[in-house]
């Protein structure tokens, strides 16, 4: 058994992860693999919790919702970055900038 | 609650002729378009009758219903919206129906080919509307809206011939001097909302009577007095009177809005929105201290006596009637300070009457006058100067005769309702005069100024009524070429007149008598004193009741004497022509002259007040630009120089340039805020968690 | 939970079942339709939400109770936000039907859509648990992101779609994780059950704070509050008008009904049943707020300035709403937060308002630019009434019911004591700032000259319906408001 501690940093470097990941990376794809991270950190930490502090089933519940959601998420983004491809031949977020100001 | 549903209906229907007339009314010109505005006001005047028929079939004094809702819930305070339909409501609901009614029929003809007509008609509309409103407020704050809405309507009537300067300064002139009373009325409720908590009449009298306006007043200002807060609550508020009846100082602009069409005139400024501020002081009457009513009273009095001297030197028929309507109102006026409330509501109602019968018979003859010089080709001559006119008697026959019904019925004399009314308020101020001894008036013995005032202004009136009726119906046509031209005028208008010329004869008012001597009518027993609620020194009704009978016979046989020595001079003077008018006029020079230019008045506010006020802000504005600019323009230069002290420069900015500089800041802050708006996703995401650790790090410190 | 509280919960699930049936019945009726006739679906939908309002107000009278086991809640509070948020949703449907933009495409998918949108922000305006309230804002969020996408081959309405995914869901991750620490510094996920953990006080405030922070990220994002608003004049502008003017107005609402529930239960001591209560000891959030709103009301205005595009300019507008919105959140008291209701109901119909003169305008002249509608006025005089009449609205002026929202929410500012007075301050300073470019608006209207001076436009009568549907409302609510704000006041009293 590990302790709370240890599932907490991990998470936490998961979340740092995706946040670098999604802020960085220039692939459309690449940014949605970081947003699943963050949700999966997310996830870690529900079940740790619910396994170190309340005892109860409630957080994996949660982590089951959230982990669902995140398909169907990314089922949606996917579609959307394929739309973007088709449009624009690449999935380079940065050559998506026509609207601003 | 029918009746306050009825009053709801009345209100509403001139509304929809105005909005009516203002989106449709352009197409339907010509078309019969102003027909249904007529309608609508003709079914207000409907619901009157029925309101009014319903009140005599009651014939309670005491009738009342109220009605209201909250408009604004402001917490500790309620901002209602509401309606109070009592005796004193209906009776002047009838009354702006009937004139409005007639009024409207009357633009038929005489507005015909106008350039504007169907905004004409939708202005009626919108003033017709205010007036109802005004009319069945039931709370302070509801008048003044209306109010200022009744204003805004005169003013957009007044300046209907924009196009000419005189008619659009007018309509300036009666907007502005209509604040500066209303300015007055405003700080008078703002003092009776922070005192007594309402602006709901029947409380407000309640929390006057029980002693809460006396807690309300607590340490304000000082430490005033409850009674003289009360009397400056209601001397303010009067001063809302002042300035829409026309009182003196304020009645500078009422001559001036003759430049508005005469049914306008007729509606407006003889009828119904002058009348508006007798209104309220009928209305606010149990509030007054005796201080107040002898403020009241003087102002009306003189008012009285200083419009008629004016008037009987005019040439111009509608100026005439101007300087009139300002001295009957001062009679009104006068009455409600003297404590003669049911007299001078009367006569407000007769005066309605007769003096828009008066305008509009006028009008008639200046419509007639105006057909006859185009017919000439004429337009020099000026259609409303009584010097071209003379004789017309026998050209229009039905003009004449309402013309004489009106001025006998201004002059006071028996057999027609203003008799009635004038009369019983001549009594009022002999009353006043010999058995009231509160407030500062009596108490200086000035009381006896009062009945002076009242009884020489009555032979003033009654001389100018009729010469102005020698003038233009007697006598030979000055002029021979306009009068072969003149002919009665059309059924549109001499149907209205002749309808008021009955109204203005006794007997409408007597009944059930028949007694045309005066006596108690219907009105008198409908119409009853209202009880004054001031806690110390309350006008003392019963005293006043005693006075008023004691003094009835006296004063009718002294006013009926009065009367008659204005019309016999009147005769004298135009009519046989014993008298020369002009060598009077040269004998008396400078009150000749004075009389004639209106007292100076208007030169006196041009020269006093007017051009002071503007050299001041020219004088600021030169402050402005010659001290400040060169200062800072200097001063920028020379801090430019040194550098070292950039405080210096950005003090200067502030002082000078302090809104161009906000107003520069936004600009420049947009503008350089739109860079951060890149397009690229990613720096946003960056700008959130910039955000977050902001947000976190200056929680934490 | 057993079959008797099931029972009971799916009795006072009812509006939302039939959404769900016609949301069925939509997407089957919609397989039956050709291209051209897909739009009928949209009649479908409007009728499915009328029934399904007509199914909230049988509701009345309720009291507050938990179903689901306490994991919705069914209170006041979220009727008042369905309502809103249904009425929105029916008026953009009934726009969309009418918009150049959507033509000759398969619109089905488009009002089945909005109709699950519009589910979604049922539940999530009557959310009490951390995961029902994550779910049900990832559903508004997904469905927000397909539409704003939806004219698939527009260029914009693709990038709009991209950064809004991209946006939204890295918002909504973060606030994810900041719900899971919560979850772990309370042992529970029932908010009110959150709360009483969190009054006794043994969490640490560092930690209480990044928590709060880190919702905040997701919170801002949906009611776009600065520095979350970025995503927002991008998705507005690319994405199809009637989406944007549903998405300005509707999840910005039920955002709002969710972060006040969230704040006020959650993170405060007291019960938020009586007429005030304080945020817990050592989280100062009102004061968190108010610089947020501060801020968010300043550049919304400022940058709004700037804008020549009607689309853009309503979009920086809508983030200056919320920046006066929040600032009855700060206010941790009955009277704010029923301000902020009076505020959203009135908003939906103004903003909505507005943004349908600029889809009928782009419609019959095909134009977004401000200096395009020179001469509107006269054009198209009844436009012209209406849009001053939103105009009017928006920046707060009488004799609209904008300035007695408005005035609904300063004064509940001003009661609440002399600590936010400054806040006040900033929101008439920035209402002065919003009348300069909703005046251009109108100005341009009325006062700037038009080339060849042309017929009356025609203009559909149905339009003509819709706008009076929505100014009378304004104007009558300026004297007779008193019913909403009555409304506004129950429904606050009954939180769960």
């Amino acid at each position: 058994m590990h302790a709370l501690s240890s599932y907490l940093i991990l998470s936490a470097l998961l979340f740092s992860l995706g946040l670098y990941t999604v802020i960085t990376r220039k692939n459309a794809v690449a940014i949605l693999m970081g947003i699943e991270l963050i949700l999966n950190a997310a996830n870690v930490n529900f079940i740790a919790f619910s396994k170190f502090v309340t005892h109860h089933v409630e957080g994996h519940l949660m982590a089951v919702f959230i982990i669902m959601l995140a398909a169907a998420e990314a089922a949606v983004a996917l579609a959307i970055i394929l739309n973007l491809y088709n449009d624009h031949g690449n999935i380079n977020v940065d050559e998506a900038n026509a609207l601003k100001r | 609650m029918p009746m306050v549903n009825l009053s709801i209906i009345i209100l509403v229907l001139p509304l929809i002729s105005f909005v009516f007339q203002m989106f449709f009314g352009r197409r339907l010109e010509g078309k019969k378009g102003e027909w249904i505005s007529i309608s609508l006001v003709l079914v207000t005047l409907l619901l009157a009758i029925i309101m009014f028929a319903n009140m005599l079939f009651d014939y309670q004094p005491d009738f009342r219903q109220e009605a209201q809702f909250t408009w604004l819930n402001l917490g500790s305070f309620q901002l209602e919206m509401g309606i109070l339909v009592d005796n004193i409501t209906i009776i002047m609901l009838l009354v702006v129906a009937i004139i409005s009614g007639l009024v409207h029929i009357y633009s038929v003809e005489y507005m015909k080919d106008d350039v504007r007509y169907s905004r004409y008609f939708g202005f009626l509309g919108i003033f017709t509307f205010s007036m109802y409103g005004i009319t069945i407020a039931n709370n302070l704050f509801m008048i003044y809206c209306f109010w200022e809405l009744v204003g805004l309507s005169s003013y957009l009537l007044i300046g209907h011939w924009w196009e000419k300067k005189s008619a659009a300064d007018a309509g300036k002139k009666a907007f502005i001097v209509n604040r500066i009373g209303d300015i007055g009325m405003f700080m008078g409720l703002m003092i009776v909302a922070t005192v007594a908590g309402t602006f709901n009449y029947e409380l407000l009298f309640e929390r006057i009577g029980n002693g809460a306006w006396a807690a309300g007043v607590g340490g304000l200002f000082g430490g005033v007095d409850p009674n003289t807060l009360l009397t400056w609550a209601g001397v303010l508020i009067f001063m809302g009177a002042i300035g829409k009846s026309a009182q003196f100082p304020l009645h500078v602009w009422l001559p001036d809005a003759m430049e508005g069409p005469t049914p306008v005139s007729a509606l407006i400024h003889a009828a119904t929105m002058v009348a508006a501020g007798v209104y309220l002081t009928v209305r606010i009457f149990p509030m007054l201290t005796p201080n107040a009513m002898s403020f009241i009273a003087l102002i009306g009095g003189f008012t009285a006596f200083f419009a008629a001297t004016i008037a009987i030197t005019q040439n111009d028929i509608k100026k005439v009637l101007a300087y009139s309507t300002v001295s009957q109102l001062g009679y009104m006026i006068m009455a409600l300070g003297t404590g003669a409330y049911v007299a001078g509501f009367f006569h407000l109602v007769t005066h309605a009457m007769f003096k828009g019968l008066l305008f509009l018979a006028s009008g008639s003859v200046i419509h007639m006058m105006h057909h006859s010089l185009h017919k000439l080709g004429d337009h020099e001559t000026d259609a409303q100067d009584m010097r071209n006119m003379g004789g017309l008697r026998t050209k229009m026959p039905i003009t004449y005769t309402v013309f004489l019904i009106a001025s006998l019925s201004i002059s006071g004399i028996p057999l027609f309702s203003g008799f009635l009314s004038k009369d019983a308020i001549l009594a009022g101020t002999w009353a006043y005069a010999a058995h009231i001894h509160d407030g500062w008036l009596a108490q200086a013995h000035l009381g006896w100024l009062l009945p002076f005032f009242g009884f020489s202004a009555a032979l003033i009136t009654a001389f100018y009524m009729f010469r102005l009726m020698f003038m233009t119906f007697h006598g030979e046509p000055k002029n021979k070429a306009i009068f072969d031209n003149m002919h009665e005028a059309p059924r549109l208008i001499t149907v209205p007149i002749m309808v008021l010329g009955a109204l203005s004869t006794w007997i409408f008012f007597s009944l059930p008598s028949f007694n045309p001597l005066g006596g108690e009518g219907w009105f008198h027993h409908l119409v009853q004193q209202a009880k004054s609620v001031v806690p110390t020194g309350a006008f003392d009704a019963e005293t006043f009741a005693h006075g008023l009978h004691a003094a009835h016979y006296p004063a009718m046989y002294t006013s009926l004497i009065v009367a008659g020595l204005g019309i016999g001079l009147a005769v004298l003077i135009y009519l046989l022509r014993e008298i020369d008018p002009e060598k009077i006029a040269i004998r008396l020079g400078v009150l000749y002259r004075g009389s004639l230019n209106k007292w100076y008045m208007d030169e006196i506010y041009l020269h006093g007040i007017i051009r002071p006020f503007l050299k001041g802000c020219g004088a600021v504005a030169t402050f402005d630009m010659e001290i400040y600019d060169h200062y800072v323009i200097d001063g920028v230069g020379r801090r430019v120089k040194s550098l070292a002290t950039g405080t210096g420069v950005a003090d200067d900015l502030v002082v000078d340039g302090a809104v161009n500089l906000f107003g520069i800041i936004f600009q420049w802050l947009g503008w350089t805020l739109k860079f951060v708006q890149t397009g690229k996703i990613q720096n946003y995401l960056i700008y959130v968690l910039i955000g977050v650790l902001m947000v976190y790090l200056i929680n934490v410190f | 939970m057993d079959l008797t509280q099931l029972a009971l919960s799916l009795k006072y699930f009812i509006p939302e079942m039939v959404l769900t049936g016609f949301i069925v019945v939509a997407i089957l009726y919609d397989l039956f339709l050709k291209p051209e006739t897909s739009h009928r679906v949209g009649f479908v939908a409007i009728a499915g939400l009328v029934v399904t309002l007509g199914m909230l107000y049988q509701q009345q009278g309720i009291p507050a109770t938990g179903i689901f086991a306490n994991m919705f809640a069914l209170d006041g509070f979220a009727t008042f936000f369905k309502w809103v948020v249904a009425i929105g949703a029916a008026l953009a449907i009934w726009m969309s039907l009418d918009t150049k933009e959507l033509e000759n495409r398969r619109v089905g998918e488009y009002h089945i859509l909005i109709l699950i949108l519009v589910l979604g922000m049922f539940l999530l305006v009557s959310a009490t648990h951390i995961i029902s309230i994550y779910l049900s804002l990832e559903m508004v969020s997904i469905m927000s992101y397909l539409l704003a996408g939806y004219l698939k081959e527009n260029s914009r309405s693709n990038e709009a779609s991209v950064k809004y995914v991209i946006y939204g869901a890295f918002s909504s991750g973060i606030m994810l994780y900041g719900l899971s620490l919560l979850y772990g510094l309370t042992g529970t996920g029932y908010i009110s059950e959150i709360q009483a953990q969190l009054v006794l006080g043994q969490v640490s405030p560092v930690m209480l704070v990044l928590v709060t922070v880190l919702l905040l990220a997701g919170f801002g994002y949906k009611i776009s509050a600065v520095p979350f608003h970025f995503w927002t004049p991008d998705v507005y502008e690319g994405a199809p008008t009637p989406i944007t003017a549903f998405l300005s107005v509707a999840p910005k609402a039920a955002g709002f009904a969710v972060l006040i529930r969230f704040f006020n239960v959650a993170l405060s001591q007291g019960d938020p049943n009586t007429p005030s209560w304080l945020a817990l000891p050592g989280l100062d959030w009102p004061m968190i707020i108010a610089v947020l709103s501060a801020i968010t009301m300043t550049v919304g205005n400022v940058l709004a300035i700037q804008q020549n595009n009607i689309k853009r300019l309503l979009a920086y507008s809508s983030i200056a709403h919320a920046g006066y919105m929040l600032m009855g959140v700060v206010v941790a008291d009955q009277t704010g937060i029923a301000a902020i209701l009076y505020y959203a109901g009135v908003y939906m119909l103004m903003n909505l308002g507005a943004f349908f003169v600029a889809i009928q305008i782009k419609n019959i002249y095909n134009t977004e630019t401000i200096a395009d509608y020179a001469g509107l006025g006269f054009k198209a005089p009844w436009i012209g009434i209406a849009m001053a009449v939103f105009l009017f609205a928006l920046t707060g002026l009488p004799p609209t019911a904008g300035f007695v929202a408005k005035f609904y929410l300063f004064r509940a500012l001003v009661q609440f004591g002399d600590g936010f007075l400054w806040l006040a301050m900033f929101g008439l300073l920035n209402g002065v700032v919003s009348l300069f470019y909703y005046m251009r608006i109108l100005k341009a209207m009325y006062f700037d000259k038009m080339e060849i001076p042309e017929k009356l436009t025609a203009v559909p009568l149905h339009f003509n319906v819709l706008m009076f549907i929505l100014v009378v409302p304004l104007l009558v609510g300026w004297m007779f408001g008193d019913p909403l704000s009555i409304w506004a006041a129950e429904a606050v009293q009954f939180f769960f």
